[in-house]
């Protein structure tokens, strides 16, 4: 690649192009369930959790670059992610304020740059593509034989559990070694928990453990004998009670819905369309991704600027139905 | 639940992974980038304002220069005004000291000729009044002493004079 030049290369790029206009992929397997590559004393490690890992591992990478040698004045790699840095805490601020800008940025921000990464990463090739082919007896799809890989080309055939195939023919299921690990539910509650928990935990921090109970439970006017009113009380103290729940799960749903769609309808188009034109799906994906992060981040900054603000004030309107 | 994927090991795992990658970003990623954008809006605030201080100072030195090239130009006028006024005093008593000598050479000259004059009077008088006696001894043939005429002359001369 080094020694093309620059006409060659556009000519390279054309080309595939225009040969992308012919090849379309193989029909997907879709499972909601992340699939398991390896099960070691017991724990079963998913191909979403083994996702997360190279995610976690390419932020580290990427911070670690950027931050081990910092100069005042910022080039390539430091300047992008202080650029990044910078307006996630310009973000969190604006929507918290200076006072709870530190105590939320740290949370915010790696949940922003968690999913984001996430999404991002599960859109290079190598993402549910190359995985283990597992020979199942109950079907899948035929095989391609190319020395000690197994291909699943565009030509394959779906077969059913109990189909008669001529001898030898090899049959399997591909299970990815990669998959977005936003597309597995396991990984969006656990996002969902922590940051649910974060909020709770600022919320008492900033009004007393009572303080920001009261929010749930408020007892005051029925003591003082104003049953009428205390009883509304009661009643909203345990639809905040409902709604904090709801968050963890629109929070769990959104983001897994959201992107495991967007999966989905990779692989779905890649199958029905020449590959030339998926691009253009794949640019949405990257959208989807931002969006995704910026809602989760978003939202967590907002309830927990609301968290601290004390209960009476503001109550979560329509924001959280994304 | 098992048909969606949601599992007790599955979601500790991903709890972990996350709490995980929170604790380092934040410690290892956050903190020295927030540092590092802190202290650069320090740095910038600083150059910004010794910029202004520097500017301030330069106009503040345009403004002493300017002062004192004033302060030297009005001395500058000051002194030529005196030297003009030391020459025209100078010339003043240059032409003082002339005129009093001038002065003093013409009442020396006017008094030497009062002298001359006087003397030159004084010598027509005596030869008049001898060669008034030389006449009258010529009339008179010696009739009186000399001494006598000579007084009689004397006498008529200062009346003469008074008159």
């Amino acid at each position: 690649m080094a020694n093309l030049s620059g006409k060659q290369l556009a000519g390279l790029l054309v080309a595939l192009l225009v040969a992308g206009l012919f090849v379309r992929g193989p029909l997907p397997e879709i499972l909601v369930p992340a699939e398991a590559i390896a099960s070691v004393a017991g724990f079963t490690l998913t191909n979403t959790i083994l996702a997360t890992w190279v995610t976690m591992l390419a932020l580290l990478l990427a911070f670690r670059a950027a931050t081990s040698d910092m100069q005042l004045i910022p080039q390539g790699l430091q300047n992008l992610l202080e650029t990044a840095v910078d307006g996630l805490h310009g973000f969190v601020a604006s929507v918290a304020g200076e006072r709870y800008a530190h105590h939320f940025f740290p949370m915010v921000a790696t949940i922003f740059l968690f999913v984001i990464t996430n999404a991002w990463l599960s859109l290079l090739p190598g993402f549910g593509t190359i995985g283990l082919i597992h020979h199942a007896d109950h079907g899948g799809v035929t095989l391609t034989q190319a020395g000690p890989l197994a291909l699943i080309v565009s030509g394959a055939q779906k077969v059913e559990p109990n189909a008669h195939l001529p001898e030898g023919t090899p049959v399997g299921v591909l299970v990815p070694l990669l998959r977005g690990a936003n597309t597995d539910l396991n990984t969006t509650l656990a996002l969902a928990l922590i940051a649910m928990t974060f909020v709770e935990l600022w919320g008492i921090r900033a009004n007393g453990f009572f303080g920001y109970g009261s929010k749930f439970v408020n007892l005051g006017r029925v003591f003082r004998g104003e049953i009428a009113f205390g009883l509304i009380d009661v009643f909203v103290g345990i639809l905040e009670a409902i709604s904090e729940i709801a968050r963890v799960v629109s929070f769990t749903f959104r983001l897994f819905g959201n992107m495991f769609a967007g999966e989905v309808l990779l692989a779905v188009i890649v199958f029905l369309i020449p590959w030339a034109l998926v691009l253009v799906f794949y640019g949405l994906e990257l959208f989807v991704g931002f969006v995704q992060a910026l809602v989760f981040a978003g939202l967590t900054l907002v309830f927990a600027t609301m968290a601290v603000a004390g209960h009476g004030e503001g109550h979560e309107s329509g924001a959280e139905h994304h | 639940m098992e048909a969606l994927g949601i599992n007790i090991p599955g979601l500790v795992a991903q709890i972990v992974n996350f709490l995980l990658l929170f604790f380092l970003l934040s410690r290892f990623a956050f903190k020295p980038i927030l540092n590092m954008l802190d202290q650069r809006a320090q740095r910038i605030k600083e150059s910004l304002e010794a910029a202004d201080r520097v500017r301030q100072e330069a106009a503040q030195s345009q403004v002493n220069i300017q002062s004192q090239l004033d302060a030297a130009r009005r001395e500058g006028q000051a002194i030529i005004e005196q030297a003009a006024r030391a020459a025209e005093q100078l010339r003043e008593e240059v032409r003082e000291a002339a005129r009093r000598e001038a002065e003093a050479i013409v009442a020396r000259a006017k008094a030497d000729f009062d002298l001359e004059r006087e003397k030159a009077i004084e010598e027509l008088r005596r030869q008049f009044a001898d060669i008034t006696i030389l006449a009258a001894e010529k009339v008179i043939n010696e009739s009186l002493d000399r001494a006598r005429h000579q007084r009689l002359i004397s006498e008529v001369l200062e009346q003469s004079r008074l008159n």
